[in-house]
């Protein structure tokens, strides 16, 4: 790789890091403002709550949605649950970013991605 | 791709056990690729109409988490004439199993919600099973829930007794409404059900009272009832008119038909 070539890389490397991170702060803003609207009384800092069928029922039906829909994917991107809902990406992004919150899910980062899924086995 | 079909009903002796019996059976004569699994782990009844001997593992130890799904199968298409395949994967009936089951904590339910879930993946997809039929316990158990969640048609079985009616209704608009289930009503052991009339009576009836779609409407048989859950019915009698309703509800499901 001559110089000049290295040199052109790094801006593209810094506007990649710098999406990346505009990326995991709109996904932050977004889970403050899902907070706000459903206001944070009924929102409990669980860990490693279990997602099962009476929970399920007795949530908010627009988190149900996506909580059934990542039970039936198993392992899935926002994306990948907004197309099965037929929602905004960025909504099903706030509610299971919400449902990490409240600890249901789990969330793993896979480069640009991030993964949600309920981790049955591993809860004891 | 198969269908998940759980067999369900708000009370007890509405017939669950003798639809989803025959519902898997029917299918397999019709040459489908059949697995019927007993979630009644209260009260388990397929191990004693299917008299299996040599259970090398239950249903309940594999949401236990202590043996395979292929461990579970046992192939009972020997039991029928025609092409299609019928296994089974039973309920332990030991009354110490019971007690275990029905002392299971949220977040056992919780594995086991997503084992029944997996069973999409390993039979239907890499075994190409074209039915898994899932028998549940009656009203709000969790073992049934979990089978509802799992599902891709909940059948529902109710009779004309005041309470069901009054229970299923409930049970639709709380439960499976919630889940966004799709649900099919069976009427079971209806009285002077053959009048063309009556037929209509009965479709418009179960629209406005429940706001579900009717699947099948299955007289009070006697002949049934005088089997005493000895014989898999529609393959000992399959020219009964109990025979032909199955088949009936068998085909509507199969070309999705439900409405």
């Amino acid at each position: 790789m001559t110089k000049e070539e290295a040199l052109g890389k790094k801006p593209l490397q810094i506007l990649e890091k710098i999406k990346e991170n505009l990326e995991r702060l709109n996904e932050k803003m977004e889970v403050m403002i899902e907070l706000q609207k459903h206001g944070r009384k009924d929102v409990l800092p669980l860990q490693d709550a279990p997602l099962d069928v009476m929970t399920l029922l007795s949530m908010p039906d627009h988190l149900r949605k996506t909580a059934m829909t990542l039970c039936r994917l198993g392992r899935a991107t926002a994306e990948e649950v907004a197309e099965q809902t037929s929602r905004a990406r960025a909504v099903e992004s706030a509610y299971l970013n919400q449902l990490v919150i409240m600890g249901y899910l789990k969330k793993e980062r896979k480069g640009r991605k991030a993964y949600f899924y309920a981790d049955r086995e591993n809860q004891r | 791709m198969g269908k998940i079909i759980a067999v369900h009903s708000y009370k007890g002796g509405t017939g669950k056990t003798l639809l989803s019996v025959n519902l898997a059976a029917t299918f397999a004569k019709h040459g489908k690729k059949v697995c019927l699994f007993d979630l009644d782990f209260r009260a388990p009844s397929l191990f004693t109409i299917l008299k299996v001997d040599d259970i090398e593992c239950w249903f309940n130890d594999y949401l236990n988490g202590t043996c395979e799904i292929d461990k579970v199968l046992t192939d009972l298409s020997n039991r029928l004439q025609e092409n299609g395949k019928f296994y089974v994967g039973l309920a332990n009936p030991a009354t110490e199993a019971i007690r275990d089951m029905s002392s299971k904590d949220r977040k056992w339910e919780m594995r086991a919600l997503g084992r029944l879930l997996a069973l999409r993946n390993a039979l239907l997809n890499d075994k190409e099973f074209d039915y898994i039929i899932l028998d549940t316990s009656p009203g709000l158990q969790y073992s049934s829930i979990n089978a509802i969640v799992a599902a891709d048609l909940v059948v529902v079985a109710t009779t004309f007794d005041r309470s069901d009616v009054d229970g299923t209704r409930r049970m639709l608009q709380e439960l499976y409404n919630l889940f966004e289930k799709k649900t099919a009503i069976v009427l079971n052991k209806v009285l002077d059900s053959s009048a063309k009339s009556k037929k209509e009576e009965m479709q418009s009836k179960v629209k406005s009272v429940y706001q579900a779609p009717l699947l099948g409407v299955i007289s009070c048989f006697c002949d049934v009832l005088r089997a005493e859950g000895n014989i898999i019915f529609v393959q000992d009698k399959p020219e009964h008119p109990f025979t032909k309703i199955l088949g009936e509800m068998a085909n509507r499901i199969d070309a999705n038909d439900i409405r």
